[in-house]
């Protein structure tokens, strides 16, 4: 700047030098600054309007949200006035008003006679209190003089707080008791005892008013309990608060943005949806445009409250948000696209309506089931019983196979350990010999050595428990088709590869997947996509399994009688999980198979061998030699050819443990030989036989190699048991995160363009023909739905072509499944932080899941009420819809773990017949029937293939054909244990102890019953109160008038289970209860309400005319006939019985009756029974009365 | 900057701020509906009536008379030895027991018939438990009105209705206890009433928004009164099955005259009933083995 000419200076010369016409300033920019100007006007007002409107779609909605829900409330608040005012007018309220104001008038006088001398004593105390507590802080002044000082000036300090106690003050004492006001004097002690008086009087006196008053406050709080509880939906004052809140609405985001900082969550959900938490349930209806309920439209459907409040209340939105479990795009407010997630970028798109409950898998991934999500649930179902699980391995499905696995590996594992440590002992041992070792090393070496020898024997109790779960476990493990080493004995030969080209044309809606690379063409599309070979891959199958199948004679069965086999068929309880008929006249569960066609492909004598006893396995397996074994194995040991779950459950060669069942959830009927013969021709005679293909070439070992290969490639050992294939894996991917894949690994295939543009060569819905598919949904719709689309014009190698099969699902179970799908991400693909993951760690919880997993495995729902509100199969047959019908269903299970003792319900679960273990003579007709070698007959003549290509596969490895003339006995034959007066039998399970465990846990859990339980002694009767229950049992209540009591003439019209099993199965406290209200238990039961009545605290027989004993009696008499009835014995049931017949029971010879007689008399009326009914069945029924009565006495 | 340019840059500041006043005061038009006032309620009728009268026959043999085996209870034996199943009860051709109601119908004015209200009897409706019978077997309440059931047995009974619409309830009722008294909030066509210790104890309840009901006597004839007159679906509702069986009929009423609607059950005259395991009480339920 230094050489820079002065300022001035060079301004001057500039402008001096400026030209005459400086566009600068001659010329105007004004049209452009106008221009500009304008366009940032413009912009500014456009960055305006979309700030206030662009932006915030959800101010007009709010507003008019606020308008229609005001309008609303408006609509309702008449006839919520009206009913409150009509409740004020009710005989009871107007009584219980009454009540309370006349106590309250009662106590009143007094009551105001306290707060007079309260008022009073505040007064003087009010007088006294200054004064008092002035001198009081002197004094501790003086005090503290007196503590800090020392010597004479302590002396001085006493003295001066001495006067100062004697000194006296002046206190302006009010008028009291028509006194004039004036002054009274004290000294400090006589102050402060007035001052204490006084505050006595005053606690005293308010202590009394507060004892007057609590009769009337506690009337009215019932008067007005009274109005609360009467009053449904809200009242006029409630309602008015909802409008005041609107008319001071919120009108921001903030406002109604719900903010969880520990979990990071921040949604704005409730901005638009904004009556999603009113107290009031609003459907679009009531919010339409017009008025309340009229035509809604989009933004009613968007204002109306969450649909599910009851889940809401479990998962608080404060806590948990709107997205965390819907998915969306929770702080997105500029529209609805952006709210909802439905753009390409966003990880997690809202849920479809249908599939809303995938949210709920996130979380509750280990549930078996979800309460509230039931197209969740279905999916689960779907997922285990249609056999997805054959081929994908799903966390915590398949429970059985995973944990043996793991169980084996662990048995390995502790082996080598027990090794390793006894390794280590004798190197100890060693060591300690030597003599350069000092001794305190010896002595830490002892000290090893003996620790690792008791580790040792822990860690063998431990593979003790291990290997008893391997047993347990096989004994669990089931699959969903059936063994297909039977198909020898079982199926028509011809039938095979018919079923295998199109099983669901031979049986519709059947579990089996069409497998569409050799099966028949469905249509067009789907025969270009069959495999060339495709007749030949049956073939070889087929031949496959032909070849390895077991071959043995069965005992030979007569036909029996259709008609009864009918009437077993449809009530013994078969069509909880079987179905009859077609289309329309499709009847029963859909749990497994259908049966009309059964006839058809089936050899009778296999069938009824099935019926009869459908875990019958024809020849072990044992895991630990990989084959099945056969009649020689035990024979070398000596040992009759017996193999059960109980006593004869492991391998004569090398003690593993065998599997002994056929594994099938289906479970034993305790039919007898002619029941099941009379079901089978039932069944054979619902279709006739028709007449398939020659196959000879099932018979032709050179296909059977090719057959190997396609099955293992196929993966059928998924869900069949297969020769050679027994521990083959699953071939399918695994799909516990399937939901959390990324969409580009996805293979769409070449239907990748298909589906962004909306083209859907499955036409899936009609409804939204051109909507984009290419997210999750999309894809997995389609992919169970039609699997083969994926491969469609793919050029690929037979071996990599997609091997999924084409399952059956109707449109519902595709959503279900797809909903289960969606939801399957894990924690990582969850939009739920892992934190709030449900994780039940109370045992009540852990217990309930872990039931349901065994509970819907063997569909007990498909008989029984597990939960209120669901329905059982049966319940929906056309024979139950009657009154009469409906008494005739299986038992409600709703409080069945507060209704049994635990310990009773496991031996009821093992043996439902309760006739106890198998009797000596029945094994004894086992082992001769099945066991002696003489009762084998020579393999049978069938020729057969034995060139075998496959290792373990031999023919050889089947067992020698047994030609038992019968079938096995049967445990518990036609008993049932508790209801024998029903048709439906519940049936052995034949539940390993862990799922007897699990199912005895549930059921306790479900009804919140501790565990284990204790059972409280009960208290004697004296011989009074025996008199008096025995005359209520009899007179007026006639209990054995319905309940069964061994005795068959009577039991002829029973309907309700035997007392004397009450000791050992009900609780005491459940029975109570049920007496006095059993419809609360079990809605519909035939057991009437109303039988006592209240009389004050206890309850008494509600009769007109109850007997004189009963009147007599001032305890509660409904405790009293629980108490009766736990200590009845068979002898008191049949006098009891007796004496009903005859008229009321003389008090004075009740109990005195010698038993001798009354078993002669007992015996008589069942002699008369014979002469009046079949024998058969009298024969039947009375030795079940006898070992009924036996077996509890 | 020369004047010119000043006066724009005015103007458009000015247009600025009042643009943006215009947009921040905005606010879109919140019209308050009026309290939308539903209407208050349906108006009783008021005016000419006229009836519905009529036979429902039976075709066919009738059925014969069975007798119910009372041995479960002797005090029913004892108070009726010859009690004879009431499900059917046919007498020269003619069906007693039939439910004829007025099931919808336009009254002359275009009103519906549901748009009137029809007020409750005060009256209850008995129904008795008289020799381990239910007399009568059908009948016919209005909703809300009371239903009052007795004993008149030396023994005990106890009632047990299973609506679908209505809660089920099951009371016990002992030898001369006071009356049971009980209402049906909702129209239900018919509601079985059922006896578990006397399984062969059948009645039927039906339940109706309007006084529009009767049971065909023993002659099979019945009689609707108080009708207001316009166009009507009468229906005969006959038991049997889970649910019974229905018939319809169009019928005008004119003003103080009368319409007829016969009816006819019975042979060839059945519509097909629902499936079901056809009677199964008790007394036929086979023995366990």
């Amino acid at each position: 700047m230094a050489d820079s000419p002065a300022p001035g200076e060079s301004l001057v010369k500039r402008e001096a030098e400026a030209p005459a016409n400086d566009p600068i300033v001659s010329r105007s920019t004004s049209g452009w600054m106008l221009v500009c100007a304008l366009l940032l006007t413009i912009s500014i007002a456009w960055a305006l309007w979309d700030e206030a409107f662009g932006q915030r779609p959800w101010k007009g909605m709010q507003r008019e949200f606020v308008a229609r829900y005001t309008r609303y409330l408006d609509s309702i608040k008449a006839n919520a006035g009206r009913s409150e005012a009509e409740i004020k007018e009710s005989p009871e309220y107007l009584q219980l008003d009454a009540e309370y104001k006349a106590a309250e008038e009662l106590v009143m006088p007094e009551v105001k006679q306290i707060d007079t001398e309260v008022a009073r004593v505040q007064k003087k105390l009010d007088a006294v209190t200054d004064p008092f507590q002035n001198q009081r802080g002197r004094l501790t002044v003086i005090n503290y003089y007196v503590e800090t000082s020392t010597g004479s000036a302590q002396e001085r300090y006493r003295r001066e707080a001495e006067e100062k106690k004697q000194e006296t003050i002046e206190v302006a004492m009010p008028a009291d008791n028509g006194h004039a006001a004036g002054t009274q004097q004290f000294n400090y002690a006589q102050l402060e005892k007035l001052y204490d008086e006084l505050r006595e009087q005053k606690a005293q006196n308010l202590g009394r008013k507060a004892e007057l008053l609590k009769a009337p406050s506690e009337l009215r709080k019932k008067r007005d309990d009274y109005l609360k509880n009467q009053l449904i939906g809200l009242g006029p004052a409630a309602i008015e608060g909802l409008k005041a809140k609107m008319a001071n609405y919120d009108y921001s985001i903030l406002g109604h943005q719900i903010s969880v900082n520990a979990y990071n969550i921040v949604d704005r959900c409730e901005v638009c949806h904004a009556g999603i938490r009113e107290p009031l349930e609003l459907t679009p209806a009531s919010l339409a445009p017009d008025k309340p309920g009229g035509e809604p439209d989009r933004l009613a459907r968007a204002f109306v409250s969450h649909p599910k409040r009851e889940i809401l209340a479990v998962h608080s939105p404060e806590k948990f948000g709107c997205a965390s479990c819907h998915w969306g795009n929770g702080r997105a407010t500029t529209n609805e696209t952006k709210g909802h997630g439905r753009h390409r970028f966003w990880l997690w798109p809202m849920f479809e309506k249908e599939n809303t409950e995938a949210g709920c898998q996130q979380c509750h991934a280990r549930d078996r089931v979800t309460d509230g999500a039931d197209t969740l649930n279905l999916g689960r179902d779907l997922f285990a019983e249609r056999g997805c699980v054959g081929c994908h391995r799903y966390e915590g499905f398949d429970r059985e196979t995973d944990a043996l696995g793991a169980a084996r590996q662990q048995i390995g594992q502790l082996v080598d350990q027990i090794t390793g440590n006894e390794k280590q002992i004798r190197a100890n041992e060693q060591t300690g010999g030597d003599p350069n070792t000092t001794e305190e090393q010896v002595k830490r070496l002892l000290a090893q050595s003996e620790s690792l020898r008791v580790t040792n024997s822990l860690l063998e109790a431990r593979i003790d428990q291990l290997n008893l779960q391997t047993k347990y476990l096989m004994q669990d493990q089931k699959k969903v088709g059936p063994n297909l080493k039977d198909v020898r004995v079982k199926l028509r030969k011809e039938w095979v590869p018919y079923w295998l080209e199109n099983p669901q044309g031979f049986r519709p809606g059947t579990k089996m997947p069409t497998f569409w690379r050799f099966a028949a063409p469905l249509d067009d599309s789907h025969g270009k996509l069959r495999d060339k070979d495709a007749p030949q891959q049956i073939q070889a199958i087929a031949a496959y399994l032909w070849q390895d199948s077991f071959d043995l004679k069965l005992p030979e069965q007569q036909r029996g009688d259709a008609g009864k086999g009918k009437q077993l068929f449809e009530t013994r309880g078969c069509l909880a999980c079987h179905s009859t008929g077609e289309g329309d006249s499709k009847m029963g569960g859909s749990f497994a198979a259908n049966l009309q066609r059964v006839g058809e492909k089936s050899n009778f004598d296999y069938i009824v061998r099935w019926i009869h006893n459908p875990r019958e396995r024809v020849a072990p397996y044992c895991p630990k030699e990989k084959r099945d074994l056969t009649h020689e194995d035990y024979a070398k040991k000596n040992l009759p050819f017996v193999f059960d779950t109980e006593l004869h459950s492991t391998c004569p060669n090398d003690g593993a443990e065998l599997q002994v069942q056929n594994m099938t959830v289906m479970p034993n009927f305790r039919l007898s030989e002619q029941d099941s013969r009379d079901i089978a021709t039932y069944l054979f005679s619902l279709s006739s036989q028709q007449n398939y293909a020659a196959a000879p070439y099932m018979d032709d070992p050179n296909i059977k190699e090719k057959g190997r290969l396609l099955i293992k490639q196929y993966g059928c050992a998924g869900c069949h048991e297969i020769r050679g294939f027994e521990e083959e894996q699953r071939i399918g991917k695994e799909l516990t995160v399937e939901g959390a894949t990324p969409i580009e690994r996805l293979d769409f295939a070449l239907q990748t363009h298909h589906a962004q543009e909306g083209e859907d060569p499955l036409k899936l819905r009609p409804e939204a023909e051109h909507k984009p598919w290419y997210n999750h949904k999309g894809f997995f719709e389609r992919k169970i739905a039609q699997p083969s689309i994926y491969d469609e014009g793919k050029e690929k190698d037979p071996k990599d072509k997609l091997r999924m099969p084409q399952p059956y699902l109707t449109p519902e179970w595709r959503v279900a499944l797809t909903t289960f799908l969606l939801g399957s991400v894990g924690t990582e693909g969850s939009n739920v932080p892992g934190s709030l993951f449900f994780n039940p760690q109370d045992q009540r919880r852990q217990d309930i899941q872990n039931g349901w997993w065994v509970i819907k495995k063997y569909n007990c729902q498909g008989c029984h009420q597990l939960e209120v509100g669901q329905r059982s199969a049966v319940q929906e047959l056309p024979f139950y819809q009657t009154p009469e019908g409906k008494d005739l269903l299986p038992p409600r299970l709703t409080s069945e773990g507060a209704r049994v003792d635990p310990a009773w319900l496991l031996k009821f679960l093992h043996d439902p017949s309760l006739s106890g273990e198998k009797t000596p003579e029945q094994q004894r007709q086992m082992s001769a029937l099945i066991g002696s070698p003489a009762a084998h007959a020579q393999p049978s003549p069938v020729p057969r293939a034995n060139a075998s290509a496959s290792p373990g596969a031999s023919p050889g490895a089947s067992p020698s054909a047994n030609q038992a003339a019968k079938l096995p006995p049967q445990p518990g034959l036609d008993r049932n244990g508790v209801r024998p007066y029903l048709q439906f039998r519940m049936p052995t399970f034949n539940f390993s102890p862990n799922e007897l465990q699990v199912l005895v846990r549930f059921f306790m859990a479900m009804s919140g019953q501790q565990d284990p339980y204790i059972r409280e002694p009960m208290k004697p009767l004296t011989d009074q109160e025996k008199i008096t229950a025995r005359q209520m049992f009899t007179s007026g209540t006639p209990c054995l008038k319905c309940h069964i009591t061994g005795d068959p003439t009577h039991d002829a019209t029973a309907i309700a289970p035997n007392f004397l099993l009450a000791s050992e199965r009900l609780k005491p406290e459940w029975t109570f209860r049920w007496l006095l209200d059993p419809a609360r238990i079990s809605p519909g039961t035939a057991m009437p309400t109303g039988l006592f009545r209240k009389e004050g605290e206890r309850w008494v027989v509600n009769l007109p005319n109850p007997p004189a004993s009963a009147s007599a009696y001032h305890d509660d008499h409904a405790r009293l006939l629980v108490r009766y009835m736990f200590l009845l014995n068979p002898d008191e049931q049949r006098q009891l019985l007796a004496a009903e017949r005859s008229g009321p029971m003389p008090v004075a010879t009740g109990g005195a009756r010698p038993a001798m007689q009354n078993h002669a008399r007992s015996r008589r009326r069942r002699t008369g029974f014979h002469h009046r009914r079949k024998p058969v069945r009298a024969a039947v029924g009375r030795s079940a009365a006898r070992a009924l009565l036996t077996g509890y006495r | 900057m020369n004047k010119q340019t000043k006066v724009w840059l005015v103007i458009s500041i000015a247009l600025s701020v009042v643009l943006a006043a215009a947009c921040g005061g905005g606010a879109t038009n919140t019209t308050n509906a009026p309290a939308n006032t539903e209407s208050a309620g349906a108006t009783a009728y008021s005016g000419s009536t006229g009836s519905v009268t009529g036979v429902i026959s039976f075709n066919g043999a009738a059925p014969a008379s069975r007798k119910i085996d009372t041995s479960a209870d002797p005090a029913c034996g004892q108070k009726s030895p010859n009690l004879t199943a009431d499900d059917i009860v046919v007498k020269d051709g003619k069906l007693a027991n039939t439910f004829v109601y007025v099931k919808e119908g336009t009254v002359e004015g275009g009103k519906k018939i549901t748009d009137y209200a029809w007020s409750t009897p005060t009256t209850a409706v008995n129904l008795d438990q008289n020799g381990c019978q239910y007399k009568p077997h059908v009948l016919g309440v209005q909703v809300n009105q009371k239903l009052s059931v007795t004993n008149s047995d030396p023994t005990q009974h106890n009632v047990h209705p299973t609506p679908k619409l209505n809660p089920e309830w099951n009371q016990t009722q002992a030898n001369g206890a006071p009356p049971i008294e009980k209402t049906f909030a909702r129209p239900e066509v018919l509601i079985p009433v059922k006896c578990n210790q006397h399984p062969w104890m059948k009645a039927y309840v039906g339940v109706m928004r309007h006084p529009f009901f009767a049971v065909s006597g023993e002659d099979g004839t019945f009689e609707i009164k108080g009708l207001p007159p316009g166009n009507y679906t009468v229906v005969a509702w006959k038991e049997g099955g889970a649910n019974g069986t229905e018939k319809n009929m169009q019928v005008t009423v004119p003003a103080n005259g009368s319409a007829k609607a016969d009816f006819a059950f019975g042979e060839g005259a059945t519509t097909s009933l629902n499936p079901s395991l056809k009677m199964m009480p008790a007394l036929e339920i086979p023995l366990r083995h």
